[in-house]
């Protein structure tokens, strides 16, 4: 566990949420995630609050915003935040990104399974980000057993599309282990050098990191665990690749700079 | 000491993975400081004739002293294939396998089907435990050619009352929601029903959590290697409170006395 100890890590996958039954940020379970960050060497964790059902208002995505706002003041150290969009509304998405990054702070945005990263609906936002030079992390994953769970579930092949019309864009994909042929995507993204991938989820297949590693390499890794902190230290730990390039995708250095657009 | 209850040799036919044979395995058990580990032949699994696949289990462990002190074969059976029951005597009186592990979203079956039933009360008759893999890869990425099923505890609790003298090690699923489910049949029976936490995260104390549901006494560590990095499995254990005594309970005690070794 030194790797963790020793050097900064940056998760740039994780998750407040609203405590059961209500609209409010669940305050215990945003400080013991604080908390575990600290006990396993994590200094950063860049959190989003997405609503994955439904169709969003944009009133409810100014919810999951505001929530995120308030789990950044409470830890401003260890908390960024990532603002969730509803791309389906195109205007008030617009001024809801303007509202995160330049009054609330937030240095990106997380968007799900609305419509495909592909859909042209999405351009808008696309463009707005190239424009205020914030990343887009992307629920993804490429379902092979019941997709018709997340019809409009983003994989590699769309990001690659969307890559291939905006190269200046820069897409995350999100958990690459988070369930899916992660094969498939990565073989789709790998020639497209503005598709980044974070490491988080469930999924520790071995070879997963070394896959990842060939065919993308470490400068478009990013350390994240979306809720599954043993996997994703496991992952790292277990991968037969360098050191260097472990402590590279810990706290990828082609993203401080958004990290330091959020501390302004 | 650390007794690994789930490995594996073997060719999986979906992906590619390394170390998949004995002498991988004990590389990477000495590697992650892993002593022994039960281990089944996926090749076994895919056969028509699973028999196949035991023998050549057998054949490859007694090809090595090394293997043979660290490496604990266990049989898998397919009850729907004739000669199953010679299979599982030769297997266990033969080949000294230690234990029985059973592949029914594989094989087609039912838990509770008459030959299984059969089957599992004769391992309980020789004192020998049954290992039910919930899956083998993440549900969400199966190969089109894998199976769509994982076990689930619906399936293991009919079988805990037919077969109430048989110890059942349930690994890699939710572990935490099939216990809660399992419990009020499993405090009833003579039999034991242990669990792994390879799918328990650390964060938010479900480990810790899980191990006081169910008790340490309960508990076994499983890694799935080779397929899975085993390194998150100790990543739970190392950041983990319970005391050191449960600890060595999951780690390898209870294990030793479940297969007497």
């Amino acid at each position: 566990m030194d790797l963790f100890k020793k050097n900064k890590v940056v998760n740039w996958h994780e998750h407040v949420w609203f405590k059961p039954g209500t609209r409010e940020l669940n305050v215990e379970q945003c400080d013991q995630l604080v908390q575990y960050a600290n006990e396993v060497g994590m200094d950063i964790l860049v959190c989003s609050l997405p609503i994955a059902g439904g169709m969003p208002t944009p009133e409810d995505v100014k919810l999951c915003n505001d929530t995120v706002a308030l789990a950044m003041k409470r830890h401003p150290k260890v908390i960024k935040g990532m603002a969730f969009i509803n791309p389906g509304y195109t205007r008030e998405a617009l001024d809801e990104i303007d509202r995160c990054i330049n009054e609330l702070g937030m240095i990106g945005i997380k968007l799900y399974n609305h419509y495909f990263a592909s859909d042209p609906i999405v351009r808008p936002i696309i463009e707005k980000c190239i424009d205020l030079d914030i990343p887009m992390l992307w629920h993804a994953g490429k379902l092979t057993v019941n997709p018709q769970s997340q019809p409009f579930l983003s994989n590699g092949e769309h990001f690659a599309k969307v890559a291939q019309a905006y190269p200046e864009a820069v897409i995350l994909h999100g958990h690459i282990g988070g369930g899916g042929d992660w094969h498939w995507s990565l073989k789709a993204m790998a020639d497209y050098p503005n598709i980044f991938t974070d490491i988080s989820g469930s999924v520790h297949d071995t070879s997963i990191i070394e896959t990842t590693y060939k065919m993308m390499g470490a400068d478009r890794m990013l350390f994240a665990t979306d809720g599954s902190f043993a996997s994703g230290i496991g992952k790292i730990l277990g991968a037969n690749i360098p050191e260097e390039d472990k402590i590279k995708i810990l706290n990828n250095p082609r993203f401080e700079r958004y990290l330091e657009r959020g501390m302004k | 000491m650390i007794i690994d209850v789930n490995t594996y040799i073997g060719h999986w036919p979906f992906r590619q993975v390394s170390d998949s044979t004995p002498e991988g395995l004990v590389n990477l058990m000495d590697k992650s400081g892993i002593d022994m580990a039960c281990v089944s032949n996926i090749n076994a699994i895919f056969y028509r004739n699973v028999q196949d696949g035991n023998e050549e289990l057998a054949q490859q462990i007694s090809s090595c002293k090394e293997f043979k002190d660290r490496l604990i074969p266990f049989a898998i059976i397919n009850p729907l294939y004739p000669g199953w029951k010679k299979d599982f005597i030769h297997c266990i009186d033969d080949l000294g396998m230690k234990g029985l592990e059973l592949y029914p979203t594989y094989h087609q079956y039912n838990l509770a089907n008459e030959n299984a039933v059969e089957l599992l009360n004769m391992a309980a008759e020789r004192g020998i435990p049954v290992h039910l893999p919930c899956a083998i890869e993440n549900i969400r990425q199966r190969h089109w050619m894998d199976t769509k099923e994982d076990i689930t505890a619906d399936s293991v609790a009919r079988v805990l009352s037919l077969c109430p003298k048989t110890d059942f090690i349930i690994t890699n699923g939710p572990s935490p929601d099939i216990a809660n489910s399992l419990m009020p049949l499993s405090q009833k029976r003579q039999g034991k029903v242990y669990y792994d936490f390879s799918r328990v995260d650390l964060l938010f104390f479900r480990f810790d959590n899980f191990v006081k549901s169910v008790g340490a006494d309960n508990v076994v560590f499983g890694s799935v290697m080779p397929l899975q990095y085993v390194d998150t499995q100790f990543a739970k254990l190392h950041f983990s409170k319970i005391s050191d005594e449960d600890k060595e309970k999951i780690m390898y005690k209870n294990l030793k006395e479940l297969l007497k070794i």
